[in-house]
């Protein structure tokens, strides 16, 4: 048997409000292994990590810290248990240097000490050393690159004493050379006894760098396995696991004429390039890929937050420029944004303010305000999407999160238009709503209009798509028919040639 | 509880109805204290109706100021340069009748289009390049009043305009002055512009959320453009009708108005962060400043003193300070209340 686990999940879970994040997590974390940590978007990796680390308390399960049982863990303690975690972004000061920083971190904190600016400086050397980072202490943290400041990160981990590393999607944002030396770190860290979990979406990171794997799926863990007995297929199968198993609602008719017509379209700010598909009426087209693939991006551009500066955009034929969200309105699209109470409503505005919001120019003509017909207009979306409770002059911030979305879908409706792009539309929102709102999707692909469904939720995707187009690197990279089992479609996402994995 | 009292305790909830039983109670104060019969057994001091006029006569510039600044605030944004403006105004006035020889109703139309090219340079760099409001008006604020004096050499003030046009700020129009059916006119659109026209509900909009404005496809800059050209052309009415009162227009007119005319917003309950407000509560504002400021000076102990100005600066900063810290009061008070109440069961809202 295994000598004592440096870190334990049992049975782990986690809710907040109707969202099961974890539903009882268990695995272990050796001394002196890489274990990545697998999943799709969604399944709970970044929660488990906000747990381990003490941002979040648990709702059920235990934490074994090197054998110690932990009812509850909040980030002072987790500090002291030696468990440290490495971001993507790392979170330092900018303005301040390498050995500084580092001494944020590692001295204790009172206003009348005396800075000993001599040992600061030998301590980050040696640290930065010790973390495999060629970087001057006295050098300002600005000037580094993402992957010396992760290093930085590293160190100031080392310092701490952490015996528990944990890395969220460090190799996110890095170039091929600047990963290997962070993965040349993360060995030297490995053979110095310190346990590391490692998060990526990338495979073949995870072939090269983890000892063992476990996977996540809806917030339960599916299996820990060696790395060495695993290939991608396998992978890939455990990730995504199971046939779409809860009902949706099936396609009404088959698809009319092309209404969306995207050709080569892209925008360099918005890191989107050479992107091109067609929307039928009454056809759902689903948007797959990983978070940062570019579908959010893509939306934007299309509705002219982030007005595209390649290719060109027909609707129903015609060409139209979409320089603005108002152009984009007058030309008939219609976007329901990722993040609701920032950009879907306005939290604090009545429910009927925020239906009209966008269609205001038919509802008062002129510009003048009609209690009259808002009210009408107010009454017919709250009714038709049913809407709760059905009290119009209610604030949204007194609604729930399903309700909050079906106001921000509203809002849209009221404009009629004809394409209609929904980003993330059941993302916060519980099981119930989510059946819902996928009916009343249906419902309005049904009533001719052309829908774009952006979801990180591959059932979703698999279950609501007539087509699935999958993003990745900011581009279309394939699409594929409703029917694809959601290993090629999560195979896609990846990039990997995986298709044969079912 | 019976239907009235149900209908007080609603009414209660609403900053306007608290703030006018503020301005009532000011106002009964004063009347008791601030008349008096003098030895020819006339009626003096606050009770009078020619006081009463003149309390009206003398906040219409700040009020003008005051109702334009509403909608600015309710965007969120600031403008600080306001008052400046006004002293460039008069000036510029002043010079086109005077110097340049025009008509007074030329000379004054021109004045309009000064503002409003003032409030456009704010407008330009707020709405067209995204600078934060308080920097760009803080800039202007001290650029127009620079202009003011330079265009006087500090020293020039232009004075023996036509009786007709100091009848504006003198006199006296169906029993009410000149200026206070100009002021109600302004108030009037304000209020029109920002409670009955989806433009007024797109500053509520962009106060709550710039972005979700431009997610629901509302014009954001030009109406943020709007709120601060508006500012510049009311601040230019203000010029002519401070010139018109005082008969004379100088480089240092409406000085701290800018400051003056915020307070009175705030006390209306628009709150500074933007969305919330109204039309009402800002005319309520202006009222209650202006009846402190000058009641205070009918009291006889005040006047004895020989302090009305600084016993007003602080009472009022006193109202200010009162009335907000007593919003926030409540609102942590019925926010405990509740905590209280809901504390044994879980989350209140059901998904």
């Amino acid at each position: 048997m295994s000598p004592v686990p440096l870190l334990a999940f049992e049975a782990i879970e986690k809710s907040f409000g109707a969202v099961r994040a974890l539903r009882g997590v268990s695995f272990e974390l050796r001394a002196g292994e890489v274990h990545a940590l697998l999943g799709e978007n969604g399944a709970g990796k970044s929660t488990l990590i906000k747990v381990a680390t003490g941002a979040h308390a648990p709702d059920a399960g235990t934490l074994v810290v090197a054998g110690e049982r932990l009812a509850r863990l909040d980030p002072a303690a987790a500090k002291a248990h030696g468990i440290a975690c490495i971001y993507q972004q790392p979170a330092l000061f900018p303005d301040l240097t390498v050995a500084e920083n580092l001494a944020l971190r590692l001295e204790p904190a009172g206003g009348w000490r005396r800075v000993r600016w001599g040992e600061r400086r030998r301590r980050a050397e040696a640290l930065l050393r010790q973390a495999g980072a060629h970087v001057p202490p006295d050098r300002e943290v600005r000037e580094l690159s993402m992957p010396e400041q992760q290093l930085v990160e590293m160190a100031g981990a080392l310092g701490a004493g952490a015996r528990i590393v944990l890395m969220d999607e460090p190799t996110a944002s890095l170039t091929q050379p600047e990963q290997e030396r962070l993965f040349a770190a993360v060995r030297a860290l490995k053979a110095s006894g310190v346990g590391i979990i490692y998060i990526s979406h990338r495979l073949d990171e995870i072939f090269a760098l983890a000892d063992r794997v476990t996977v996540l799926r809806d917030g339960a863990t599916v299996g820990s396995r060696t790395a060495a007995e695993l290939d991608e297929p396998d992978l890939i199968r455990l990730m995504v696991g199971r046939e779409v198993d809860r009902l949706y609602p099936p396609p009404a008719a088959p698809a009319g004429e092309v209404v969306l017509d995207v050709r080569g379209l892209g925008c360099a700010a918005a890191g989107v390039h050479d992107v091109s598909f067609t929307v039928h009426a009454g056809e759902v087209f689903a948007l797959a890929g990983l978070v940062g693939a570019g579908r959010t991006e893509l939306a934007r551009v299309l509705f002219g937050l982030t007005p595209a500066d390649a290719g060109e955009v027909r609707l129903q034929g015609e060409r139209v420029a979409l320089g603005s969200p108002r152009a984009a309105m007058a030309a008939g699209l219609a976007y329901v944004p990722e993040d609701r109470r920032r950009h879907g409503v306005v939290p604090e505005l009545p429910v009927a303010q925020n239906l009209t919001l966008a269609a205001h120019r038919a509802i008062f003509p002129g510009g003048w305000l009609r209690a009259g017909p808002e009210q009408r207009c107010a009454a017919e979306l709250i009714a038709r999407l049913d809407i709760r409770p059905a009290e119009p002059a209610a604030p949204v911030t007194s609604l729930s999160g399903g309700n909050q979305q079906k106001v921000a879908l509203g809002r849209w409706l009221a404009t009629n238009p004809r394409v209609l792009i929904l980003d993330e539309p059941t993302q916060g929102v519980d099981v119930g709503a989510k059946g819902e709102i996928h009916r009343r999707i249906r419902e309005l692909a049904a009533g001719g209009l052309a829908v774009i469904l952006i979801s990180s939720d591959l059932p979703e995707v698999l279950g609501m798509g007539d087509r699935i187009g999958v993003m990745r690197g900011g581009t279309l990279r394939e699409i594929l028919t409703g029917g694809t089992p959601a290993p090629a479609v999560m195979a896609a996402a990846l990039g990997r040639a995986g298709k044969g994995a079912a | 509880m019976t239907r009235g009292a149900e209908l007080i305790r609603a009414g209660w909830r609403r900053h306007e109805v608290r703030l006018l039983a503020v301005l009532v109670a000011e106002w009964l104060v004063f009347y008791y204290c601030g008349t008096s019969v003098n030895r020819h057994g006339v009626v003096v001091g606050f009770g009078t109706l020619e006081r009463q006029g003149d309390i009206l006569r003398h906040s219409c510039e700040i009020g003008l100021l005051a109702l334009v600044l509403t909608p600015v605030i309710l965007t969120a944004g600031i403008d600080l340069s306001v008052g400046s403006l006004l002293g460039l105004c008069a000036v510029v006035f002043g010079q086109l009748w005077h110097d340049a020889g025009l008509s007074v109703g030329a000379a004054a139309a021109l004045t309009l289009v000064a503002g409003a090219l003032a409030g456009g340079l704010n407008a330009g760099l707020i709405a067209g390049l995204r600078l934060p409001p308080l920097i760009v008006t803080l800039g202007t604020y001290s650029l127009f009043r620079g202009l003011a004096e330079a265009l006087t050499r500090g020293a020039v003030t232009y004075t023996d305009f036509p009786a007709g046009f100091l009848a504006l700020g003198q006199d006296r129009a169906l029993g009410l002055p000149v200026q206070a059916w100009a002021f109600l006119a302004v108030a009037a659109a304000v209020w029109v512009l920002v409670h009955r026209t989806m433009t007024g509900r797109a500053f509520r909009v962009i106060g709550f959320s710039p972005e979700g404005a431009r997610y629901a496809g509302l014009p954001v800059r030009r109406t943020l453009a709007l709120a601060y050209v508006l500012a510049g052309v009311v601040a230019a009415l203000a010029a002519l009708i401070y010139t018109a009162r005082i008969g004379q227009a100088k480089a240092d007119a409406g000085t701290g108005y800018e400051l003056s005319a915020i307070a009175a917003v705030v006390l209306g309950g628009t709150s500074i962060f933007g969305g919330r407000g109204s039309v009402t509560g800002t005319l309520l504002g202006v009222a209650a400043i202006a009846v402190l400021q000058n009641g205070l000076a009918t009291i006889p102990v005040v006047i004895r003193l020989n302090a009305a100005g600084e016993i007003a600066g602080l009472l009022t900063g006193a109202l200010l300070l009162g009335a907000l810290s007593a919003e926030a009061a409540a609102k942590v008070l019925s926010q405990l209340r509740r905590r209280r109440q809901s504390a044994p069961g879980p989350n209140p809202v059901a998904p």
